[in-house]
């Protein structure tokens, strides 16, 4: 354990201090402590010691020599290995760290980056204010916006081509956002819907716009997030409720406050199926009251749940 | 004897020799506090490193570590002078963490959180391209202040499950962000029980005037976050259509069965009759109570019950 651990240090530092790519033959007659004699045996050793720097995030670079015919050979690029000069002072690193303990996150990747940065400085918060899900495929997708690469993936059944400009974690949930080749227009998905691994393409593919900020790709709330036409929708509020609506939608949304309490907010919907639930979640508190189509549309739904009973009674 | 596992080891090898390397005298303690581990382990890093370095391995090309009195120095490791780059999954977990904290009511937007946030903004290429939003309910200021303080207040809260509106006292003891929402952890005069409280559901809150013992205060207040099913909460069991499926992904059930068709059989505890009125009404023709039989017409009932407000 202690030689291959003196071996993963040494091979790092060969790879990086080299000016140009080394053979495995090169790396054995050079690296100590030695690879295998017997061929196959250092060809696995040397396989798994690079799959153990892959997985600390040491990028190798692999390329074509040509020797006695096309050869492999690996090196450590600096640039892609250095983390660029960040200059933290000791206040920003003690403040990093009681935001990685005040902020709990799955996994250990904020205490494993504030290493690199420096390790733990300070004492750290003692309590955690916020606890935040991490969904699969986010690093993937934050790192693809950085690279500016196109991401195709399955969402809802469907494939998408997506130019990522960005993450953002809103109402619990995490989505990227950014430019859907096959719609031609700005779209938002969520990230925990996607299926499987999202695949990324090469480097460069985009220029995102300047100047944007992509939390506006995701609409102020859920429900009047989809495809349908937008309609502006009034809907009352009993008293109970009302705090939590324009808590909800924004004191902006508020078109009436009745003497009583309730209230009537204006919202815009596009998507019928999400208002819908939104508005049978207040139950008896809420009443859309215009424009007809939709409160018609209330009445039918609320008709079938109620079912023949209520239509012999009415 | 445990075989330490090497990747974590050469991790932290890589992290520490660049920060010793610009910090030449840090002490032993210190290092161990910074970076985690005891003391014996650190020392352990530090005997590998004279072993270390580049072909051919002479003295001029090895590591050269020096101790004494406890304050470490290294040399002739110009190639780890700065640290390795952070992974994607790094980055953004630093990037969240910091956001987060820094979208919280009271937090210091000209701080050093907020400088060092820039700095790796900068580094990543990240600037604009990660919005955190842990969201802001009215009352969270105030009940943040008041636990801050230990203040006794008197809260208007709409409690969802039941569909009720109730006044009660509590004692804020801790206000804290989880799966999207805000939530006052308190104990609550009326239970005379440990209460969570989401204060995007507080639509009122008063000073009682008192201060409550700050040391009955508990930290184990997440454990209620989600519902988990008594005994003596009554079951249902559902039919829901293929297309309901997600009703089996999302909530906790004791039992379910999918039929060749594509179709559901869900058995699930329910806290209160509100909670599944609500689910019913969402699903409508995609969802039928199986049983038992006095459930059976919650849903259309209330549907024919809220269909009255539109005669």
């Amino acid at each position: 354990m202690a030689d291959r651990l003196e071996r993963l240090v040494n091979l790092t530092a060969t790879l990086l201090d080299t000016r140009r790519p080394l053979t495995l033959d090169e790396l054995s007659e050079r690296v100590e402590p030695r690879y295998p004699e017997e061929k196959s045996a250092r060809r696995r050793q040397f396989e798994r010691d690079k799959e153990t720097l892959r997985e600390l995030g040491i990028p190798i670079r692999i390329e074509t020599v040509d020797g006695f015919g096309a050869e492999q050979a690996y090196r450590i690029h600096p640039d892609d290995y250095y983390l660029p000069e960040l200059a933290l002072t000791e206040a920003e690193l003690a403040a990093l760290h009681v935001a990685v303990t005040a902020v709990r996150l799955e996994g250990d990747a904020g205490r494993e980056g504030l290493a690199k940065l420096g390790g733990l400085a300070g004492a750290g918060a003692d309590t955690a204010v916020a606890e935040l899900g991490v969904t699969p495929g986010l690093a993937a997708l934050f790192d693809a916006v950085g690279r500016h690469a196109t991401v195709t993936f399955s969402h809802r059944g469907a494939p998408r081509h997506l130019d990522p400009y960005g993450v953002v974690l809103r109402f619990g949930h995490w989505y990227v956002v950014g430019h859907d080749r096959d719609r031609d227009a700005p779209r938002a998905f969520r990230i925990d819907r996607i299926e499987g691994a999202p695949q990324v393409g090469p480097d460069g593919a985009f220029t995102p716009p300047a100047g944007i900020d992509p939390a506006d790709y995701v609409r102020a709330d859920p429900m009047t997030y989809g495809e349908d036409q937008p309609i502006d929708a009034h809907v009352l509020v009993d008293a109970p409720r009302a705090g939590w609506v324009v808590d909800q939608l924004g004191a902006e949304s508020v078109v009436e406050r009745r003497g009583d309490g309730a209230v009537v907010v204006a919202l815009p919907v596009v998507n019928r199926g999400a208002f819908r639930s939104w508005v049978v979640d207040l139950l008896d508190h809420a009443e859309v009251l215009s424009p007809p189509e939709l409160r018609a549309d209330m009445v039918a739904w609320l008709d079938t749940v109620a079912g023949p009973a209520v239509s012999d009674a009415t | 004897m445990s075989r330490p596992q090497v990747a974590p080891r050469l991790q932290r090898v890589l992290a520490l020799v660049p920060w010793i390397l610009a910090h030449p005298g840090v002490t032993i303690t210190e290092l161990a506090a910074r970076f985690e581990v005891s003391e014996r382990e650190l020392e352990r890093d530090l005997e590998l490193l004279p072993m270390c370095g580049l072909p051919p391995y002479t003295a001029d090309r090895l590591i050269d570590v020096s101790v004494i009195d406890g304050e470490v120095e290294i040399r002739l490791a110009e190639y780890f002078e700065r640290p390795l780059r952070l992974t994607p999954a790094e980055g953004l977990a630093l990037l969240v963490a910091g956001r987060a904290l820094l979208g919280v009511p009271g937090s210091d937007a000209e701080g050093p959180l907020a400088s060092a946030l820039a700095k790796l903004d900068d580094a990543l290429g990240a600037r604009g391209r990660l919005a955190v939003d842990v969201g802001v309910s009215d009352h969270l200021e105030r009940l943040q202040a008041a636990a801050a303080v230990d203040e006794r207040v008197e809260i208007d809260y709409y409690s969802f499950a039941r569909d009720q509106m109730t006044t009660r006292v509590v004692d804020p003891w801790r206000v804290f962000h989880a799966f999207g929402t805000w939530y006052l952890a308190a104990w609550c005069h009326r239970a005379d029980a440990e209460r969570l409280f989401r204060i995007d559901r507080v639509l009122a809150v008063r000073p009682t005037g008192e201060r409550f013992d700050p040391t009955t205060r508990s930290d184990d207040e997440t454990r209620d976050l989600v519902y988990r099913p008594r005994p003596e909460d009554p079951r249902v069991t559902l039919h829901l259509a293929p297309s309901a499926e997600w009703v089996v992904e999302s909530h906790p059930h004791e039992a379910a069965t999918r039929h060749r068709d594509g179709s559901w059989d869900v058995a699930l505890a329910i806290s209160e009759p509100a909670w599944l009125e609500r689910l019913l009404l969402a699903l409508g023709p995609e969802a039928r109570v199986v049983a038992p039989p006095e459930l059976s017409t919650l849903g259309s009932d209330a549907a024919a019950r809220i269909r009255r407000r539109y005669d």
